[in-house]
Parts: C-alpha cells; sequence; structure tokens
C-alpha cells in the first residue's frame, strides 16, 4: 500500500493546461503574436484610435516582452489563453476604444521616484 | 385663356410627370438588375445546354421533345469533342493577373530585398548564410516577424511547423523555391 502510493507520487505529475512540452507552449505564444500582429491593422482602422500600426505593434511587443521570463509553461498557456480572449474580444468588437487605448495607460500617473515628489504625494 | 384650358394644360402636365417617374423607376431598377448580369459563369454555361424555358407559353410536342433530347445529348457527351472544346476555351484566356515566372536568382534577389528593409536587420552583416538569430541578433518575435514579410513578399502562407525551421535567408530562399517549384 505504501509501495503503492510512493509510485504514485513519483510517477504524479501536474495536469498540463494545453501544452504538454515547453516547444508547444512556445509555439502557441508565438502563434499568438502572429495572429494579433495580423489583426493590429484592422483594430486601428475598426477603433479609430489615435495609434499608428508601428506604434501599436511596438505595444504588442512590449506586452510579449512583458511576460518574457515566464517558464512554468502552464502560467505561460494561461497568459496565451488570455491573450487569445483578448484578441477575440478586439475582433468581434466587444471592446470599445478606451478598452484599447488602455493598453498604453495615458490615464495613468506614472508613480513618482524622486524624495521630493514622493513626499509630496504621500507614498513612500 | 379658360378655366377648362388651364385645366386641360394642367392634366397633360401631370400626366407628362408620370410618365417621367415611370420611366425613371424604370431605369432604377434595370440598373438594380444590373448585378445580376455578373452573377457566377455557370448560369452562363447552363443557358447553353438549356433554352429559356417560357411558362407562359404553350409549347408544342415537338418543341418539348426536341429540348429534352438536347439536355440528354448534353449529359451523353461527356466525350473528346466536349473536353477539346473546354481546353480550347482555357487556352484562349490569357491570364495577366498570373505571377511573374521565379528563378532562384529572383527569389534571392527578393528575399534579401525584403530583409534589407527589414529595420532591425543591419544590412551590412546580412549575408545568405547569416543566421536570423545567433548572427543578425534577431529574437523570436522579430523572427516571427521576417516570416510573415515572406508570406507576404510571396503570397502564401508557411505554416509555424515550417517556420521555426528557416533560420537562415538560404533556408527561406530553399523552401519558396520547393514551393513554387524552382529548381534552376
Amino acid at each position: 500500500m505504501a509501495g503503492r502510493e510512493a509510485v504514485k507520487r513519483a510517477v504524479q505529475q501536474v495536469r498540463p493546461i494545453l501544452s504538454v512540452d515547453r516547444d508547444e507552449a512556445r509555439k502557441r505564444a508565438l502563434n499568438l503574436y502572429k495572429a494579433w500582429y495580423r489583426q493590429i491593422p484592422y483594430i486601428v482602422m475598426d477603433y479609430d484610435i489615435p495609434m499608428s500600426v508601428e506604434q501599436c505593434r511596438d505595444k504588442l511587443r512590449e506586452e510579449f516582452v512583458k511576460n518574457r521570463s515566464v517558464t512554468d509553461i502552464r502560467v505561460i498557456d494561461m497568459l496565451v489563453i488570455k491573450g487569445q480572449m483578448e484578441l477575440k474580444e478586439s475582433v468581434e468588437i466587444w471592446k470599445q476604444k478606451g478598452h484599447i487605448m488602455r493598453y498604453w495607460k495615458e490615464s495613468q500617473e506614472p508613480k513618482p521616484t524622486d524624495f521630493l515628489s514622493k513626499f509630496i504625494q504621500g507614498v513612500n | 385663356m379658360s378655366f377648362t384650358q388651364v385645366a386641360r394644360s394642367c392634366g397633360r402636365f401631370a400626366a407628362a410627370l408620370t410618365t417621367v417617374r415611370i420611366a425613371s423607376v424604370a431605369v432604377q431598377t434595370q440598373s438594380r438588375m444590373l448585378h445580376r448580369i455578373a452573377v457566377p459563369a455557370i448560369g452562363a454555361q447552363l443557358t447553353q445546354f438549356f433554352t429559356v424555358r417560357n411558362y407562359s407559353v404553350r409549347n408544342t410536342m415537338e418543341e418539348i421533345e426536341h429540348r429534352v433530347l438536347k439536355v440528354v445529348s448534353a449529359y451523353d457527351k461527356v466525350t473528346a469533342d466536349k473536353e477539346s472544346r473546354c481546353r480550347w476555351q482555357t487556352q484562349s484566356v490569357r491570364s495577366y493577373s498570373a505571377k511573374p515566372p521565379l528563378s532562384l536568382k529572383l527569389i534571392n534577389e527578393r528575399v534579401l530585398l525584403v530583409l534589407k528593409l527589414y529595420d532591425k536587420i543591419d544590412p551590412s552583416k546580412l549575408n545568405v548564410n547569416s543566421h536570423f538569430i545567433n548572427d543578425l541578433g534577431l529574437d523570436s518575435l522579430d523572427h516571427v516577424e521576417v516570416i510573415m514579410a515572406m508570406e507576404d513578399e510571396f503570397g502564401f502562407e508557411i505554416p509555424d511547423s515550417d517556420a521555426e525551421k528557416l533560420l537562415k535567408p538560404a533556408d527561406i530562399i530553399k523552401y519558396v523555391a520547393d514551393k513554387e517549384d524552382v529548381y534552376e
């Protein structure tokens, strides 16, 4: 009985979400990048945002590079699924202009860095 | 001018107006029907075999017989006669929208031009055998972009499984040549 449990624990693996190895996860991520890259001109056209296609592509790359250091396959899968959901929302115009512009965080104040502005804003 | 005259001329004017309106309506319907001329070629082919059936006129027995025989004969003739006519038709059509004939040299030039125009590649380092990631310093996302640029340039889709093997310009040239059946 104890032996069987030990075997089970040794063989036990984390259940994969979509991908079973790193190559597959990487392929999914690159596929998502490709889909977004191809969709961007249409997004710019449909949503009439004050950004050029190049700016949007830079932002797309930024969003991907942000998660560059993720190594867990399940986390990568989850991020890819989220990216697909966002793509679907943009393609079907379930989003609105503001949701697209939210990627640029125009309405967010950058956090203060030097002492005085931190002091004035009451942030330590 | 008497009252009756005025009334009559008014009536005439109204009549003229209505005819104009009817004419314009007819023109509109005609222009609306115009798009139906451009229906697929199947329709045009069908009319070759079937004459237009007119239900308002009662056909004589001979006419019906003639028509049926014509249809049957059209179905029967899956022979050399019909095929030769088709071939002749396809030969007579020259498609000017076809791709220009490719050669290995041309593919080479086009691939290198696309890569030179890509802003993250230094044209001075570019070589047919330079590795995208190791020699030219691109990352995997840049590589995906390069492959997409190649898809746009040559007008066909490169599946992911093939795309990840195309790590040098020489690989791309070879792949495109294989796809387009270019051997010299």
